[in-house]
């Protein structure tokens, strides 16, 4: 079943673009990455599917409804938490939780202090006397206490110290295991490759590409660093297949996919120093992705 | 409030003692400084005229109220940014506005009953003469259409401004210029067909005090501004992109 279909979303504000031509669908049960750099629209893409923003053109559906017309029944399924987390200042954290619950229906108060426990987060404290990262831990409370099928998170773990994004990252991947199905919006993508099995890239409001974390990852590129031991000139390497091509003097890296005999050819015919050849990181692949396309 | 009344009514005793020289005293003020103290020709030595100067302030002070409270209580999600806790949550807007819009109500209806029985007490504190106590009525009654009027033009603000930091600032203008406009109706009579775009004249204490009800147009005009600023509420409210 299909959870979330953008079928050509777009948004503008004014004239300044916002999101452009956005299609992609995630599927039940899937955790789907949405990668792209500060400012490429994925926050704008997010506040469409929760009904905060009106969409240009185009359709958002979740659970097979519209997102604008249906939007109050969808949310009862969707647990949001939101890049930057902003609560009422003058409440506990505990009324807080319980007013958050109030909203929906059949809920487990024992759940609220389950989640707090594990978060590690202390109920009795007034919410302006929280630190970001603790804010930030009411913030994913509130976001799981219902159980959602939906869990969507817009750059989840800035202001988690690393012990907490791994008991974050764990609690996500129970709730999926329980069925909720994740769409996970970062800038990080060590953090994606970690939970996810495909990603959308999102680049200046388009969607650039769609891939299995998989298919990205046994894409064939290798990382090659060489130190030279004689002159050679700065295109030396750039045949066909390479990307990201770095020189310095005498050190290069690139990325390369294709024959390596081709390159072993290459290198060999001259004397080098050292050479490395190592599995990219998904980084390194996407970086080649922007300015391929750029 | 409750202190301007008393404040007020204490400055009156003084006043009363004094008796027809203060009336002499005002008469010779030129008519421009009575119509901005909002006396007209009410006499001033009369509790009742006396009062009539604390009602213009109270419907200043009660309509800046109202006004700030209808555009704070709209754009105060997203001006705190609790904007992405709230409306993420499976309610309708609709029903958010109508939870807020009931909650300013309640808060000045609260306002409005201590600035009633506030005037109440105090005047009869000090009052020597007939009780106005009816008439008071009848004049709070007035301001809290006022009131009402205002409420919904601050949340109708609230609702349609792009720039949501300044809607209780815009708010608090508008209030400002309607009633600056009021004063110059005062001092000008020739554009006194003004007085629709002013609620502060839509209730004169004068004319209350004179006739002793209010003027039937004015009532019309009043139900139709509160009811087209909530529509308007409503409406924006609905279309708004939610940003923080």
């Amino acid at each position: 079943m299909k959870v979330i279909e953008l079928d050509h979303l777009s948004k503008y504000y004014g004239k300044a673009r916002g999101i452009i031509d956005v299609s992609f669908t995630v599927m039940e049960g899937e955790i789907f990455g949405f990668i792209g750099p500060n400012g490429a629209g994925k926050s704008t893409t997010i506040r469409t599917l929760l009904s905060l923003i009106y969409p240009s053109s185009g359709s958002a559906r979740i659970f097979g409804q519209d997102c604008i017309k249906e939007g109050a029944a969808i949310r009862k399924e969707i647990g949001y938490l939101p890049s930057e987390v902003f609560y009422y200042d003058n409440m506990k954290v505990i009324d807080l939780l319980k007013y958050s619950a109030s909203f929906y229906k059949n809920i487990d108060q024992k759940r609220i202090y389950e989640l707090a426990d594990m978060m590690d987060l202390d109920l009795k404290r007034k919410i302006e006397d929280l630190s970001y990262g603790n804010k930030k831990k009411v913030g994913i409370v509130q976001g799981l206490i219902h159980h959602p099928r939906l869990i969507i998170l817009d750059e989840p773990t800035s202001g988690l110290d690393p012990l907490m994004q791994q008991k974050f990252f764990n609690l996500i991947i129970e709730e999926n295991k329980n069925g909720a199905s994740v769409l996970f919006s970062s800038h990080i993508l060590s953090e994606v490759q970690k939970l996810c099995s495909r990603v959308a890239i999102i680049k200046e409001g388009r969607i650039m590409s769609i891939e299995d974390i998989k298919t990205l990852r046994s894409n064939n590129y290798k990382k090659f660093k060489i130190e030279m031991g004689e002159a050679v000139s700065n295109d030396y390497f750039n045949i066909e297949g390479v990307a990201n091509l770095y020189a310095d003097k005498n050190s290069f890296s690139f990325l390369f996919k294709g024959d390596i005999n081709k390159m072993i050819d290459i290198i060999h015919s001259k004397k080098i120093n050292n050479l490395i050849v190592e599995e990219p990181a998904l980084e390194e692949i996407f970086m080649h992705y922007y300015e391929k396309e750029a | 409030m409750v202190f301007l009344i008393y404040a007020g009514m204490l400055k009156y005793s003084g006043f009363a003692g004094a008796g027809e020289s203060v009336n002499e005293l005002f008469n010779q003020f030129p008519s421009a400084v009575k119509s901005i103290l909002g006396l007209g020709d009410l006499d001033i030595s009369s509790i009742l005229g006396f009062y009539a100067i604390f009602y213009l302030y109270f419907m200043v002070l009660a309509g800046l109220h109202a006004v700030m409270l209808g555009a704070e209580i709209i754009s105060k999600e997203e001006h705190d940014k609790t904007a992405d806790f709230l409306f993420v949550k499976p309610v309708l807007r609709s029903k958010i506005v109508s939870c807020k819009l009931t909650a300013a109500l309640i808060n000045i209806i609260v306002l409005n009953l201590t600035t009633l029985i506030a005037s109440l007490i105090f005047v009869d504190i000090f009052n020597t003469g007939k009780s106005i106590n009816d008439i008071i009525v009848q004049l709070i009654l007035a301001l809290f259409i006022i009131q009402l009027i205002f409420l919904a033009m601050g949340a109708s603000i609230a609702a349609v401004s792009k720039n949501i930091k300044k809607a209780t600032s815009l708010a608090a203008g508008i209030l400002m210029i309607t009633f600056i406009i009021s004063v110059a109706i005062d001092l000008y009579q020739k554009i006194d067909f003004l007085i629709y775009v002013t609620p502060f004249k839509y209730f004169p204490a004068a004319d209350i005090i004179m006739t002793r009800s209010y003027k039937t147009s004015t009532l019309i005009v009043s139900f139709i501004l509160v009811s087209f600023f909530t529509f308007i509420t409503y409406l924006f409210m609905k279309k708004r992109d939610i940003q923080i």
